[in-house]
């Protein structure tokens, strides 16, 4: 087997031929229900504790579904007036959909950028050194989102948190601010806290990519003056592109329904309206109000709006053999 | 394969070593800029992601916690743990969530394993689609699913039990672990295989010795996202466990122990730290399988 | 998640009961509930299960090991009780009302029996508290809460109230008196900001809506009234404006503090137990937990009711749980054996005394009101003289939920509204809530 290795090489993420029809072993029969078998258990799982409960969602989406339907048991569809009242709400072009997606695109942007920086930072330490840096960086992963809110909140809470003790040590603000009323410092927060909890994944997954670039092409590249800049555009992304867009398409599914991370901030429940997203929009109509119908229509819109994203960045990242 | 990892384990860590190591350092200008530049990065970068868990450790140790910020514990104490560990009831909380999420880890892994082989290395009708549903599956807020998934859960008569818990948190980590191995799976050589049957081995064989050992990285992540799932959940854990307080895994009873203390600063940190030392020891063992995985994965190079 | 918060630490709307005749049911069945003896109730061999909210006593387990031991004496059934946390409370009952899996009993938050009965999923209990002979004891504001539909759903079970609780040490150094007026309060937290500036002298909290009422009340003004069918919200009379602006001027100047804008009540309730507030707005049940939080307040704190505006007592809500049966209980009578005594005599004493709520029954009540203890005697004159209830509205329950007051309270503390713009965008959402509409 190692003698073949060697051989091996070219072969990166990306590039696999897509075996099952060059197999030169196919048993042609157990080659087709072979992966319908690898796949049952795990669709099966899905289908039941996913799929249907989706399917269900939608169907609600299409209802005015409240307290008094839940009891009974009927049925009241009211086709599309959920969404047509999501649509003519002044609240979600104002309010809502702007800090949806305006705060996924920047903590994609930053948790991908800041995590490959990461990577390729640890790619280039030592090895006594990063296993201490990567040991630090999955302590942030290891804290849980709910505590990690918490802790976030009592640094900056207003009276006693220790930033603004700090900045008032400092000199720089005469009276404690309360960075939890305004939408910009909310949300600065909330990013904070969601790229803290969020590199790690990116940065872990993007360093086992990196070490497994082949160095041949690194050294080839060098050889051929590339500077580490060039290198890193020409020859590591390139490689890793499979990987990237995978930790993309994740960050952006995540980030789009960030929940606890707001919900559980001082005002995120609802109280200040500025800071609502399509999460917990959706779940203070359903729980809050017993909207369920309301609340399920905007969970379909949001998942829409990700699966919409997703197909457009796998069309441009990946071509579809690639996936 | 054994071979090829022991001797390619050093040489990753620079990707320059070996005959021409010296060539390449030569022309690598490793300035004393650079290194500074390197360490104040480091330097930051613990900062930064350290901080909020020393923040905890420090509010947890301290009997003088929520009157005032100091950055060593102003009152030393250790009765914030005293109390978690005892009221607290966090030694049951604890053993549930470890069964759950050592389970949820071990099944999720498994299946997702097995359905990236099937999409990486099998070309079949439908592929596509079942990729694209599997994503979909996870772009639903959870929130939403609460009522149907409850409905589901008792149909199954799972309801309070730890069974049911671990059935759907499979189902949450499934949807990750099939994308992330999909990748590593996808990126071992198919050369590599192709040799394999030349050996005469079968697939099972095979999957065993090639596949497996090189998707290991993989399987780390995928772990890891598993059990921080099952460590972290508590919207499911409190509807579905209902009032079985002796299946409450930590999560659940974190957020029931904010409901009773909820601005005990010094026991809610200490609650946190007692709840998030267990995932880091995971994660630093994990972390050396990730190690030792990423080095063979490295004999693609 | 997040009725929660009222009905825990804040409100409720009425309080409880009491159920008093015992033993005087004109007619057969289930009443005598307390020596079981006619053997009405049979529940041999039957469980039945019960939700209560976690939190409202501390010795909520031995109480309801006692209770246990009594009901299977008196009925012959087990007793199943499963404390349900109030941030959760909402949620659990929905899926279960989902999932076919509800309790027999279970305690709900004032303002959420009109909401559950609305929705189908309570059994009315006019006929028991009839055959029981308890409907002339009962306190009438519960009753209104617990009433929907002219049906009775909830039963009174118990009750607190808000009103003005001060430091007395901090009171003492800057030498002020608890206050009777508006006027008062204002100069008292000018004089306690003069001596300790970096002390909250009152705490003005942007997400604790009942704390805001009893401003509104006090200047005259109105929450929501309601014509026929229609309900109308006063938040932006011009009197409830003077109150706002009252209420959120002291924080304008400095009186309260920065954090205070995104602070609930059990923040407050934090605050003061730490000694860094002069007064605050709380509830008649926190005097426990303000000294078990710290015990170096013990003594140090004290009660009055909510002042007037020119003296008096502005009104204030009063807030506690109802008992409600479910109208998936199999054995109705035996529900409500269970309810009877938990709402009655001995037990329904005990509970109030260990929470420190209200008792229901009017006797009891009675008693508790003749208290000289400085912790309860100002609530007690408030529950009976101040007492208020919020709108009884299947749709309040929407309102709170919406956050509607704290909305307003937010953005008016955080300067990015005024009183007149914040109040009326308050009013006209409460207004279409309370309507129905959404």
């Amino acid at each position: 087997m190692t003698s073949t290795l060697p051989v091996a090489a070219p072969a990166g993420p990306g590039q696999s031929p897509g075996p099952g029809g060059r197999r030169p072993f196919g048993k042609s029969v157990l080659a087709r229900v072979r992966p319908w078998m690898l796949l049952t258990p795990a669709l099966l799982v899905l289908a039941v504790l996913l799929l249907w409960p989706l399917v269900r969602v939608a169907l609600f989406s299409l209802q005015d579904y409240g307290l008094k339907e839940i009891v009974s048991g009927e049925r009241n569809w009211i086709g599309f007036a959920n969404f047509v009242e999501i649509f003519t709400s002044e609240q979600l072009w104002a309010v809502v959909l702007p800090n949806t997606v305006v705060f996924a695109v920047l903590s994609v942007a930053c948790t991908v950028v800041f995590g490959t920086a990461v990577a390729v930072l640890l790619a280039s330490l030592g090895r006594v050194w990063r296993t201490i840096v990567s040991s630090a960086i999955m302590a942030a992963w290891a804290m849980p989102a709910v505590t990690g809110t918490y802790v976030w909140v009592w640094i900056f809470d207003a009276d006693r948190g220790v930033f603004n003790h700090v900045l008032q040590a400092l000199g720089l603000q005469d009276a404690p601010v309360n960075w939890f009323t305004d939408r910009w410092s909310f949300y600065a927060i909330v990013l904070l806290n969601v790229v803290h909890h969020g590199f790690p994944f990116v940065a872990i997954t993007v360093l086992a990519g990196l070490l497994g670039v082949p160095k041949e092409l690194l050294e080839a590249a060098e050889i051929d003056g590339a500077g580490a800049w060039r290198r890193f555009f020409a020859v590591i992304v390139p490689q890793l592109k499979q990987i990237f867009a995978v930790v993309i398409i994740l960050s952006t599914i995540w980030d789009f329904k960030i929940f606890a991370q707001v919900y559980l901030m001082p005002g995120g429940a609802g109280s200040n309206r500025d800071v609502l997203n399509l999460g917990v929009w959706s779940y203070t109509e359903s729980f809050g109000q017993n909207r369920y119908g309301f609340g399920s229509a905007i969970a379909v819109l949001l998942t829409l709006l990700l699966l919409g994203i997703t197909v457009v960045y796998v069309r441009t990242i990946l071509k579809e053999e690639e996936l | 394969m054994s071979t090829a990892t022991g001797t390619d384990r050093r040489p990753v860590r620079t990707s320059t070593a070996g005959g021409t190591a010296a060539r390449r350092r030569g022309s690598r200008r490793p300035s004393a800029g650079v290194r500074v530049g390197k360490g104040v990065a480091v330097a930051l970068l613990l900062l930064f992601t350290l901080f909020p868990a020393y923040w905890m450790l420090v509010s947890a140790l301290d009997g003088n916690a929520g009157r005032g910020s100091s950055f060593v514990p102003a009152e030393p104490t250790l009765e914030h743990f005293e109390f978690v560990l005892t009221d607290g009831g966090f030694d049951v909380f604890l053993r549930n969530s470890l069964l759950v999420a050592l389970t949820t880890v071990l099944i999720s892994s498994l299946l997702a394993l097995l359905a990236s082989v099937a999409v990486a290395r099998f070309r079949f009708k439908l592929r596509t689609q079942v990729l694209m549903l599997v994503l979909v599956v996870q772009m639903v807020p959870l929130e939403a699913l609460v009522i149907p998934l409850f409905v589901q859960v008792r149909n199954l008569e799972l309801l309070g039990t730890l069974t049911g818990l671990i059935v759907v948190y499979v189902a949450l980590a499934l949807p990750f672990g099939i994308w992330m191995l999909r990748g590593f799976v996808a990126a071992v050589p198919v050369e590599l295989e192709e040799a394999a049957y030349l050996d005469g081995a079968t697939w099972g064989r095979m999957f065993r010795s090639i596949l497996l050992p090189l998707v290991a990285p993989g399987l780390v992540a995928t772990s890891i996202f598993g059990f921080i799932t099952a460590w972290n959940e508590f919207v499911f854990a409190m509807t579905l466990l209902g009032g079985e307080t002796q299946n409450y895994t930590v999560a659940i009873g974190l957020r029931s122990f904010f409901g009773q203390h909820s601005n005990d600063w010094g026991a809610i940190m200490a609650a946190s730290t007692v709840i998030t030392v267990p995932v880091m020891v995971f994660f630093i063992l994990v972390q050396r399988r990730l190690a030792s995985g990423l080095t063979s994965g490295a004999v693609k190079g | 998640m997040r009725r929660d918060m009222w009905t825990r630490k804040n409100v409720g709307a009425v309080a409880t009961a009491a159920l008093v005749a015992l033993g005087v049911a004109a007619c057969g069945s289930g009443s005598d509930g307390s020596d079981g003896g006619d053997g009405t109730v049979d529940g041999e061999g039957k469980t039945l299960d019960v939700w209560i909210m976690q939190g409202t006593n501390p010795s909520a387990d031995t109480f309801f090991d006692e209770v246990s031991t009594a009901f299977k004496e008196e009925t012959g059934a087990d007793l199943n009780v499963e404390f349900v946390e109030w941030a959760d409370a909402h949620d659990r009952f929905v899926t279960s009302i989902a999932g076919n899996a509800t309790p027999d009993v279970a305690e709900t938050g004032t303002t959420w029996t009109p909401e559950l009965a609305d929705a189908g999923a309570l059994a009315p209990l006019d006929d028991f508290v009839a055959e029981a002979g308890l409907g002339d004891d009962l306190v009438d504001g519960l009753v209104e809460a617990g009433t929907y539909d002219e049906q009775l759903y909830g039963m009174p079970w118990y009750a607190g109230v808000r009103s003005l609780v001060y430091n007395t040490e901090i009171f003492e150094k800057a030498g002020v008196e608890p206050p009777t007026t508006w006027a008062e309060i204002e100069s008292a937290a000018e004089a306690i900001k003069a001596e300790f500036p970096d002390k909250t002298a009152i705490a003005v909290p942007g997400d604790a809506e009942f704390t805001v009422y009893p401003w509104v009340w006090g200047a005259g003004g109105d929450v929501a009234t309601q014509d026929g069918d229609t309900w109308t919200s006063g938040l932006d009379s011009p009197e409830a404006q003077e109150g706002l602006s009252f209420w959120t001027g002291l924080a304008k100047d400095g009186y309260s503090s920065a954090g205070a804008t995104t602070w609930r009540e059990t923040d407050v309730l934090d605050a003061f137990a730490q000694g860094d507030v002069g007064m605050a707005v709380m509830g008649s049940w926190t005097p426990g937990a303000i000294v078990e939080a710290n015990k170096d307040m013990e003594g140090k704190f004290a009660a009055v009711p909510i002042p007037g505006k020119d003296g008096g007592m502005s009104p204030s809500v009063l807030g506690g749980s109802h008992l409600s049966m479910f109208s998936t209980a199999e054995d109705q009578d035996l529900a409500f054996a269970f309810i009877e005594m938990m709402t009655t005599g001995d037990f329904a004493t005990k509970w109030g005394e260990q929470a420190g709520y209200f008792p229901g029954q009017k006797s009891l009540l009675d008693e508790t009101l003749k208290s000289t203890d400085p912790l309860v005697a100002p609530f007690a004159k408030q529950f009976v003289e101040g007492g208020a209830s919020v709108p009884v509205s299947p749709e309040f329950g929407a309102v709170q939920a919406k956050l509607t007051t704290s909305t307003m309270m937010q953005s008016i503390l955080s300067g990015s509204e005024d009183v007149p713009t914040a109040s009326t965008k308050a009013a006209e959402e409460m207004t279409s809530l309370l309507n129905g509409g959404s």
